[in-house]
């Protein structure tokens, strides 16, 4: 079962991270429009930092070839 | 089909790069949130197919993929290629040739290629091609700007408006008024004089106080008509227009902070596309694939597609920044193959940069149109992927989508659409493998989403003007349907399992 588990996790994670998009964007006051570097939190996030995020999250969940069902 | 740059070529077509592009200018995060969605997808695609091998391994494939399972990714894949063979007669128009020739050259190239069996092995050049086709623009707009990225963002970010550059097309010459694109009417929001330089047909509704005027002009060559705020100009015109320089664009946002900012937002419809796109992900995808992927495939196509982002966002913060009048009647994914304007205005590069950029963009689309076709030979196992080289079956592909291509379509939504179709067909078989004793299960579950989505796609043409979020995104229903399916076929198996 735990190979399953952490597919689901991994799927789990980045969906979490398109789903902070919205979140965040919802923040009150207009958190998200704030600058920082020159560049919105909002943009920060769903530009640079998520889709980073959703990559390391690939590499570090999806096993590597010579991988056995433990390590899944 | 299991190399990473192949599964690159099949998601990150042409089409779905500038669709990017042009989502992010368009709607800024609304965009920018359609492009995450576009880099994480595949990512869960590959991770959902990732099987582990031993006790826990699903069934074993069978030597032949289901006729039911080829036929829809055969027409997915011709419906992406038509897709992009669009984008390439729309970019030939806005570039002022022939419509025709750009279909014809870019079909008719897509088409030679399937006659030599060892270009897969041209694959990541074609690709790497496009990319560096790409990046120089992007370097020289920077430097011409003198602005990186986040300086160039801030400064579109902070435009107190968007207004007519004084090089711009729409300013000098003038254009065709069809070019702006879309089906609405264009709105002023501020006085604007427009002068018809060759004369032609005004279709205009005014407004002045509370009366309202459908009004047509014919006018003579280099006549000028004055529009007010409220005023609408129909699509249906007939002319070649020039702006005043300086005028605010109609159709683009406010301010640059309103753009930044974004849309309210229509949280179900975006829930509903994100949907399409991750299980058109798993179809496209993972369908038939051979084997789980590797750590090694995940960081190379989550590396290409973190780099496709970035550059995408890239192309779309200077396009705009050059070349304000993007907005004009809604942003559409052609005129974005057109190097932003001023920064290149008067360059002795402008040239030479604009021809490496259509290369890229072709480059980009003989890398698409091999790896569709790779993936399409991964399900022939047992005839060694022969009907990725069919010369008669790819020339009737690349023949109707050229032909088909002759109407312009938007390509975005077509791609929207394929993705759909596939996930409809496709993904619930992905998900949830059909039980061992009876395969065909799959291929019921597929006809079934299949029905559903064609039925609501059906509708939502037959319906004049914009429809719920299931008719837009009909696979949203079709996959449940399909995979009710198999769900009711697993539990009468796992029943008479018990009963045996």
């Amino acid at each position: 079962m735990r190979a399953v588990t952490n597919r689901t996790k991994g799927a789990l994670v980045l969906l979490l991270l398109l789903a902070g998009f919205p979140l965040l964007s919802a923040l009150p006051n207009q958190l998200a429009a704030v600058r920082v570097a020159g560049l919105s939190l909002l943009w920060w996030y769903g530009g640079v930092a998520a889709p980073v995020a959703a990559w390391l999250t690939a590499v570090i969940w999806i096993p590597g070839s010579g991988a056995g069902p433990g390590r899944q | 089909m299991t190399s990473a740059v192949g599964l690159l070529g099949v998601w990150l077509t042409p089409a779905v790069w500038f669709g990017m592009s042009a989502l992010i200018l368009d709607g800024g995060p609304d965009g920018l949130w359609v492009g995450l969605a576009l880099v994480c997808a595949p990512l869960v695609a590959l991770g959902m197919g990732s099987r582990p091998a031993g006790p826990l391994a699903e069934p074993a494939r069978p030597d032949r993929e289901p006729l039911f399972n080829v036929v829809i990714l055969l027409v997915t894949v011709g419906v992406l290629l038509w897709a992009n063979i669009i984008l390439a007669g729309d970019a030939a128009a806005w570039l002022g040739a022939p419509r025709w020739q750009g279909i014809a050259l870019t079909a008719a190239a897509g088409w030679l290629l399937t006659a030599w069996r060892g270009c897969r092995r041209i694959l990541t050049p074609l690709l790497l091609l496009a990319l560096i086709g790409v990046s120089v623009p992007l370097v020289q707009a920077a430097r011409a700007v003198g602005a990186g990225p986040l300086g160039a963002w801030e400064r579109v970010a902070s435009a107190p408006a968007f207004r007519f550059p004084a090089a711009s097309r729409w300013v000098t010459a003038g254009r065709d008024f069809r070019m702006a694109g879309g089906r609405a009417p264009i709105a002023f929001d501020e006085e604007h004089r427009i002068t018809a330089p060759s004369g032609g047909t005004l279709r205009a509704r005014t407004v002045d106080g509370n009366r309202i005027a459908d009004i047509e002009w014919n006018l003579t060559p280099g006549q000028s008509v004055t529009l007010r705020p409220g005023d609408q100009v129909e699509r249906t015109s007939v002319l070649r227009i020039r702006f005043e320089a300086g005028k605010r664009v109609p159709g683009a946002p406010q301010t640059g902070i309103a753009w930044a900012e974004g849309r309210a937002g229509d949280w179900a419809r975006r829930a509903a596309l994100l949907f399409t796109i991750l299980a058109g992900a798993l179809a496209l995808l993972r369908s038939g694939a051979a084997g789980p992927t590797s750590r090694g495939v995940a960081a190379v196509v989550g590396g290409g597609l973190v780099v496709g982002f970035l550059s995408a966002q890239a192309w779309a913060v200077y396009s705009v920044l050059g070349a304000p009048d993007l907005f004009l009647g809604g942003v559409t994914l052609e005129r974005l193959v057109e190097l932003p304007g001023l920064a290149f205005a008067g360059s002795p590069w402008r040239r030479p940069l604009q021809a490496a950029l259509l290369g890229a963009g072709l480059a980009g689309f003989l890398a698409s149109s091999v790896a569709l076709r790779e993936r399409l030979g991964a399900l022939d196992r047992t005839g060694g992927g022969e009907i990725g080289y069919d010369l008669g079956l790819w020339a009737g592909v690349f023949g109707v989508a050229a032909t088909a291509s002759l109407w312009p379509v938007d390509p975005w939504r077509l791609t929207v659409l394929a993705l759909g179709g596939a996930a409809a067909a496709l993904s619930p078989a992905v998900l949830w493998s059909p039980p061992n004793e009876s395969p065909a299960a799959a291929t019921v579950a597929g006809l079934v989403g299949l029905a559903v989505f064609a039925a609501l796609a059906v509708a939502a043409g037959l319906r004049a003007g914009p429809g719920g979020v299931l008719l837009a995104y009909p696979a949203a229903v079709a996959v449940p349907a399909g995979a009710a399916v198999l769900w009711v076929a697993r539990r009468g198996a796992r029943r008479a399992k018990a009963v045996e």
